[in-house]
């Protein structure tokens, strides 16, 4: 079926012309002239896709067409914003992000070459668990482990500093989805209602309370919201895909809201976080500086923006920055802030269309694991950029996740494109027994 | 030279490929659920609104198998059959092999197929060879062991 292939090599066309456009853009704005090297830049970038979507062709014939280039084209977009800030910081944030861009295409090649048979994963499930555990606990540990504005999230190793989390998202999909495909029968079985709601036999709570339990130690321990829901949201859309039961999803959600009650209440820097998130101007120029300065940057982007490189990051004749981690959290902010809203809503719907496309997969998908699986690791992907986005724009309390893919982050980009080997193998798999009607 | 309107014009055309991409995904993606739904025997994207699994299908025990009768099995994404620990349905029943039989879903429609088992299995009391599509209230008998299959289809 190369069709689809070709339909995959036809949708990264669009995808470098965008980078170019960025660029040039970037380019005619900053130094007052249009140089070919925006090209040359776009073409490098049509040389890279080029050469993954060759391997694709060759190992994975039969996988999804537009997942590869939709990805592509959130790291085109993330490139063309982090050059942006480097031609006013003066850092090299963009040539590093287009570095991890190539190291995270190797990784996914690697996957794809040592993964074929993704269901090894079953079989390692408690191993891959605890290296899950270990990870979210890394940045807790002394001497590696690093605060950043209170929540536990990055570990430093020397000059090597990344986030465990990201890696951690996935381990833990892996071993649900896998935990899941044989015990989903355990929760349904033996379920009894009582009034009206479908309840999970109690002696089969466990699993349940003890995914709950590791989403609450996790706000606890890492004091991180954004991580904890998303976490907890990829249990839940498991959970739902397993049993079929909705009564469980909203017992999760309840159970979820309780808990982060309590702790709210309890655990000073969530309360903090909390509170800002409820009444921002309350410390304007401290703990509400960022939440409202991102606010301000969106509203200046009007319909359709400022233009590239046009809205104001840093204040005005000084080097610190107007719009604080605009790099990372900020991200979704700065293009809202330049592209405006319809910039920022075609944004959300390249995220809307990778959930539809990772969903798709799950539905093709002809066994359980490959099915929980797919619907995980979209989910997770998904409500990654729920949390931040949701964050910036003050619908839920602003948590440091970033942006798949946009945002500046090494970990980030490497995490996602394992994500995405993972959804590939999956969906290649799927549509190779649909066309030889398995 | 002023080079204000170029990058205005940038941007627009930014903005413009931007969501002429969106629309082709968006649109072959539509295209892909329509051909699925029309009478293709896979009808692998017609499931729709329903959890993953296709459609709910349970295994009722009826008789035999250690298993108290009335137990339900929920069948998800296929099931094995058979004595060993590693099947998904595992009874004791001295005649059926360790695994002994499959049963999985296609589209909307589950089968049933023997994995090459000693005694073999029945279904509403024809040996089943290669795969056969089993109905809403099909016997499935291994040995001395009877399951009635169910299929919630709306």
């Amino acid at each position: 079926m190369s069709a689809s292939r070709n339909r995959e090599l036809l949708a990264l066309v669009p995808v470098a012309l965008l980078l170019t456009l960025g660029f040039a853009a970037v380019f005619a704005q900053n130094d007052n002239q249009l140089t070919n090297l925006s090209l040359s830049y776009g073409l490098y970038f049509l040389a890279i896709c080029l050469a993954t979507h060759i391997y694709i062709r060759i190992r994975l014939p039969d996988a999804d067409p537009y997942l590869f280039p939709m990805i592509a084209l959130l790291t085109a977009i993330g490139l063309v914003m982090l050059y942006r800030l480097d031609s006013e910081t003066g850092n090299e944030l963009a040539r590093d992000q287009a570095n991890w861009f190539v190291f995270g295409l190797i990784l996914f090649a690697v996957v794809i070459h040592f993964l074929r048979d993704y269901s090894v994963l079953e079989r390692y499930r408690y191993t891959i668990a605890l290296v899950g555990i270990a990870l979210l606990m890394a940045p807790r540990l002394p001497f590696i482990g690093a605060q950043v504005n209170g929540a536990y999230l990055g570990v430093k190793l020397g000059p090597i500093a990344f986030q465990p989390a990201e890696l951690a998202k996935l381990c833990i999909v892996v071993f649900l989805a896998s935990y899941l495909r044989e015990h989903r029968e355990l929760l349904v079985v033996g379920a009894r209602r009582i009034l009206g709601v479908t309840l999970p036999p109690l002696k089969h709570l466990g699993p349940l309370l003890v995914v709950w339990g590791a989403a609450m130690f996790m706000l606890i321990v890492i004091r991180d919201l954004g991580s904890s829901l998303m976490f907890f949201a990829a249990f839940l859309a498991l959970i739902y895909v397993a049993t079929g039961r909705l009564s469980f999803v909203f017992i999760g959600m309840a159970m979820f809201l309780a808990g982060a009650w309590v702790i709210y209440q309890t655990v000073p820097h969530v309360t903090d976080r909390v509170d800002i998130w409820l009444d921002p101007y309350q410390d304007p120029g401290g703990a509400g500086y960022q939440v409202l300065q991102s606010m301000f940057a969106m509203a200046d982007g009007g319909l359709f923006g400022e233009g590239f490189a046009q809205s104001m990051v840093l204040i005005p004749g000084t080097d610190s920055p107007l719009l604080p981690a605009a790099q990372t959290d900020l991200i979704y902010t700065l293009i809202t802030a330049e592209l405006g809203l319809f910039g920022a809503c075609g944004v959300i719907g390249i995220y809307l269309l990778v959930a539809a496309r990772g969903f798709k997969v799950a539905l093709m998908a002809n066994d359980g694991f490959s099915k929980l699986l797919a619907t995980g690791l979209t989910t997770v992907f998904a409500f990654q950029a729920f949390v931040i986005i949701g964050g910036v724009t003050r619908v839920i309390p602003l948590t440091g996740v970033t942006l798949p893919l946009v945002s500046y982050g090494g970990s980030s980009i490497l995490a996602n494109f394992i994500l995405l080997a993972l959804l590939l193998l999956v969906s290649d798999r799927a549509r190779r027994e649909a066309r030889e009607g398995v | 030279m002023d080079y204000e309107p170029i990058s205005v014009a940038l941007k627009f055309a930014f903005l413009a490929v931007l969501y002429l991409f969106l629309l082709w995904i968006a649109n072959s993606a539509r295209k892909d659920l329509k051909r699925n739904r029309g009478g293709d025997a896979d009808g692998d994207a017609t499931l729709g609104a329903m959890p993953a699994g296709g459609y709910d299908a349970w295994l009722v025990v009826v008789r035999g198998g250690g298993i108290e009768a009335g137990t339900r099995f929920d069948v998800f994404g296929g099931v094995t059959l058979g004595r060993s620990a590693d099947a998904d349905v595992a009874f004791t029943d001295r005649y059926a092999s360790g695994l002994h039989a499959r049963l999985y879903p296609r589209g909307d429609r589950y089968f049933l197929e023997d994995m090459n088992s000693t005694n073999g299995t029945l279904l509403d009391g024809a040996a089943c060879n290669s795969e056969v599509e089993v109905r809403d209230g099909s016997m499935i008998e291994i040995g001395d062991t009877a399951f009635r299959f169910e299929l919630d289809r709306p």
